[in-house]
């Protein structure tokens, strides 16, 4: 009995060594049969794997081969071969080749089986380059379980360094593409997103909110470049088909100091190679003029930039409100400056311009509130001595492509923070009343370090206010936790990046790779036989795994993120933007005014013809670069002879 | 480019002398320069009577140098064909004058003459750049957020002018537009540093000077206040802002 049951065990061995042998012998002799194709196979394969390709890849370039082997039948079939002979053509294009290799022509033998082995060989490569990614993943090939792990890995590498190479390629990645995407570099690699060797987000992303999340030293100021590049490249293509109003870019560096200064100055060359005409500097080089606010809208900010508490404290809030607002609201018109508001809360003045025009009223607030009049003013004082002269400029948002604000946010939080806030009033009240105009402009709010000055205007109320006034708000910060102080708000922030979330390399990436959710794979279990022997036996089952790898995100390199989008991911090796350098000025640094890059594109925002007249009136002294009238020689003389005196209104 | 002297010379060689050849050829690069002239117009540049006007442009048609017709009210006009153009050198592609625009270029055309009427012109020995010059820098790439001035006036340094080495921008203006659009105007022609043509970003370079150190606005009587109320809405940039009636003639009047 047992001598039987070992005879039917050995005889099953047996049977399976000779079954298997003969299947590999077949194997084989189809391959040395097929050679032209299984050569072509190899390569594909061999190809695909060292540059980390996706079978598509493969199966693509066997289908731009359609051109080649439809000339190839064509050509036979005029040449006298008729229906049935095109169709075993490629039989006896393999004959013929075999033929002539025994004849001693290779090459030969080579171009005459080529058009019919090449897409077959790449369609064999990609169909067996599947079959090993897929086993793999499902953890059913290698030889050990952790072979999907290593195999993943090494195509981490390879698919890095073909992304490296495809960006190193000058002209490979431009700013924006043909069709008006905004190309940020190379993709490493995707996961249920479909894209091309070229990483391009739509521009309609950028009109969207975006959420940037990397440390230092990651790459992030390179991926700003090139998103706020393709941002204004994109918009004056668009503006310049008449699609679109100009786009205008408007960055709040909440950090300050001279990494700012530096990055301001990579930013205005960058954005110019982009199109952009000038990028304003601020407070550094232009500065904003608060006052042109419409005057409620004015009273409120100068209002928020005092901070003030609550309780009792809330009552001296309101004193001071109505002072502003009668200060702010006078018969004449609002103030033209700081100093024109401090002038307003000294004693007496308020009395004397509302005697005639005011109402009962606004003297009674007048006669009761006016006891306070000297710490109001004081307060503002302090205030306007605190946040300079940046806001008493004549240009506005819509004199330049590009703002660059710099908040010095590490340095002085206090004055960052009124600073913030009187610049997203400013911007809100620009972009409410270009909305009524005809051309209005796309703007883009890119706040890096939001949360450093945050505490009197969180992000998410700056979102809410964005997404009324169409604006889009790109928010950037070095951690989750930098996007806000509480799990609500940061949630609230992220879920609503309808542009997509960027994210570089962090140590803590898990609350935003679960924004991406969870995709399902196929999971093998397989059986030990002995260390380090496994089974190719086993169960498989389908399980829920993350779509974004945190692990992957912690060991991104300078340069690498991962682009979340509608649940899908694409890894993308940035391409780092190169601006030409900066012109050398002819004028010293103290020639140059504060409202330099604002007057490149107009002085002022012309709200109406009394602002303008009112701005005339008050302008300052020194406007350096341009040549102020005084500097001009009269031409009069010539003008008067040629066409006669000034017409008279 | 046109020369100051192109213009104005040309009414010396016209009174006394017989270079009918040199007439012909500063006529004809004035014609090619400005679009098309009408025949009053051009006898003022040629220094010359209407009625030699009449014979020195049948001389140009026979020649098949230029064109005429009565396009509008007025005066014939003439325009330059394409062997015209192409004999004064002028890179422009050969049109007829489009009849929305003649008003228009009869006004440049006036104040041209009428500056050029002018001695500092020759002493400063200015040069008209016109907008057809201008335009051709563009070749097909003309963006829309480019506004073109109807020409530049070149003075070269070197010269008793005080305002030597200066570039103007001119603009006639016929008909007004908007406040603001005419203010927006203004201060692109104002901002710009570079020469058109160029890319886009270097239309507005930081830390380089102007292009036009002012413009020049020659307006119609119905234009004038909306330009007025433009310029004051520059605040301190006004100062640049040069404002005259455009010449008496410049705009036809039936008798």
């Amino acid at each position: 009995m047992i001598r039987r049951w070992l005879g039917l065990l050995i005889a099953q061995v047996v049977f399976r060594v000779i079954v298997g042998a003969i299947a590999a012998l077949i194997a084989t002799a189809v391959a040395i049969a097929a050679a032209p194709v299984t050569l072509v196979a190899i390569g594909a394969f061999t190809v695909a794997w060292s540059r980390g390709w996706p079978p598509r890849r493969l199966l693509l370039a066997a289908a731009w081969c359609a051109p080649m082997v439809i000339a190839w039948l064509a050509s036979r079939a005029a040449g006298g071969t008729g229906p049935s002979g095109v169709a075993t053509l490629p039989y006896h294009a393999w004959i013929t080749s075999w033929q002539l290799v025994r004849a001693g022509s290779v090459l030969h033998a080579a171009a005459v089986i080529a058009p019919a082995a090449i897409p077959l060989g790449l369609l064999a490569g990609a169909l067996a380059w599947t079959y090993r990614i897929r086993s793999l993943r499902a953890g059913a090939g290698g030889l050990s379980p952790g072979s999907a792990v290593a195999f993943d890995q090494r195509q981490w590498r390879h698919q890095v360094r073909s992304a490296r190479a495809r960006i190193a390629v000058p002209g490979s990645v431009p700013i924006i593409t043909p069709k008006g995407a905004v190309a940020v570099g190379a993709v490493i690699r995707s996961v249920s997103h479909r894209t091309g060797p070229v990483a391009a987000i739509g521009y309609d992303r950028m009109r969207s909110h975006q959420v940037i999340v990397g440390t230092t030293g990651t790459g992030k100021t390179t991926l700003l470049l090139r998103l706020w590049a393709g941002f204004m490249a994109g918009g004056l293509q668009r503006h310049a088909a008449g699609r679109s109003g100009p786009p205008l870019l408007v960055v709040l560096d909440c950090k300050g100091g001279s990494d700012a200064r530096r990055i301001a100055d990579r930013v205005r060359r960058v954005l110019r190679d982009a199109g952009a005409r000038s990028t304003a500097i601020w407070p550094d080089e232009a500065s904003l003029s608060l006052w042109t606010l419409p005057p409620r809208q004015l009273t409120t900010t100068l209002v928020d930039l005092v901070e003030h508490g609550t309780g009792a404290a809330a009552y001296y809030t309101d004193v001071m409100e109505a002072l502003i607002g009668l200060a702010v609201e006078a018969p004449g018109g609002p103030p033209l400056s700081s100093q024109d508001l401090l002038s307003r809360l000294e004693p007496g003045w308020l009395g004397a311009a509302y005697a005639s025009t005011g109402t009962p009223a606004d003297h009674q607030l007048i006669r009761s509130a006016g006891k306070h009049l000297a710490d109001v003013a004081l307060r503002f004082r302090t205030l306007f001595r605190r946040l300079g002269s940046g806001f008493d400029g004549q240009a506005g948002f819509g004199d330049a492509d590009a703002w660059y604000c710099i908040l010095e946010g590490t340095d002085q939080i206090s004055v960052a923070e009124g600073q913030a806030r009187a610049l997203v009033d400013l911007l809100a009240s620009f972009a409410a009343r270009s909305e009524a105009g005809a051309a209005r402009r796309e703007i883009l709010l890119a706040v890096d370090e939001f949360s450093a000055v945050s505490r009197r205007l969180p992000i998410w109320q700056l979102y809410e206010r964005a997404r009324s006034l169409g604006l889009a708000v790109q928010v950037s910060a070095q951690s989750w936790q930098g996007l806000g102080t509480e799990p609500d708000e940061r949630n609230r922030i992220a879920s609503t990046a309808e542009g997509g979330v960027w994210l570089l390399r962090t140590p803590q990436p898990e609350p935003v790779t679960a924004l991406a959710g969870n995709r399902t794979e196929v999971s093998t279990t397989r059986r030990l036989r002995r260390f380090p022997f496994w089974a190719h036996q086993g169960s498989s089952g389908l399980r829920e795994v993350p779509v974004v790898d945190p692990s992957l995100i912690r060991s991104l390199d300078v340069g690498q993120v991962a682009y979340l989008y509608r649940g899908g991911v694409s890894y993308i090796q940035v391409k780092r933007l190169v601006a030409t350098p900066a012109p050398l000025s002819k004028h010293s640094v103290a020639e140059h005014p504060a409202t330099e890059h604002a007057q490149h594109s107009g002085a002022q925002n012309p709200a109406s013809d009394r602002q303008g007249a009112r701005a005339k009136a008050s302008q300052p002294a020194s406007d350096g670069r341009r040549l102020a009238p005084t500097d001009l020689p009269d031409v009069s003389e010539l003008l008067d002879a040629a066409f006669g005196p000034e017409p008279s209104r | 480019m046109i020369r100051a002297g192109d213009a104005s010379g040309l009414a010396a060689h016209g009174s006394g002398s017989k270079d009918r050849a040199g007439l012909d050829a500063a006529g004809l690069v004035f014609t090619g320069e400005m679009y098309g002239v009408q025949l009053d117009q051009l006898a003022q540049v040629l220094g010359v009577s209407q009625r030699s006007a009449i014979a020195t442009v049948s001389r140009w048609v026979a020649d098949g140098l230029a064109e005429s017709a009565r396009l509008g009210p007025g005066p014939r006009w003439i325009w330059l064909t394409k062997a015209g153009l192409t004999r004064c050198g002028l890179p422009y592609t050969a049109a007829v004058p489009a009849l929305s625009r003649l008003a228009h270029l009869r006004a440049v055309t006036a104040t041209r003459i009428a500056l050029a009427a002018t001695p500092h012109f020759t002493d400063g020995q200015a040069y008209w750049r016109s907008e057809r010059r201008l335009r051709s820098k563009f070749g097909r790439r003309m963006g829309l957020r480019e506004h073109l001035p109807d020409a530049e006036v070149h003075w070269p340094d070197g010269t008793p002018l005080a305002w030597a080495g200066e570039c103007w921008a001119i603009e006639a203006e016929l008909t007004p537009k908007t406040i603001s659009r005419t203010a927006e105007i203004m201060r692109e022609a104002l901002a710009r540093t570079g020469d058109y043509g160029c890319s886009p970003a270097d239309v507005i370079q930081p830390g380089q000077p102007a292009r036009h150190a002012r413009v020049i606005y020659l307006c119609s009587p119905a234009a004038r206040l909306v330009v007025g109320r433009s310029r004051d809405t520059l605040g301190a940039l006004a100062g640049r802002v040069e404002l005259r009636l455009l010449p008496a003639d410049a705009q036809w009047q039936q008798e």
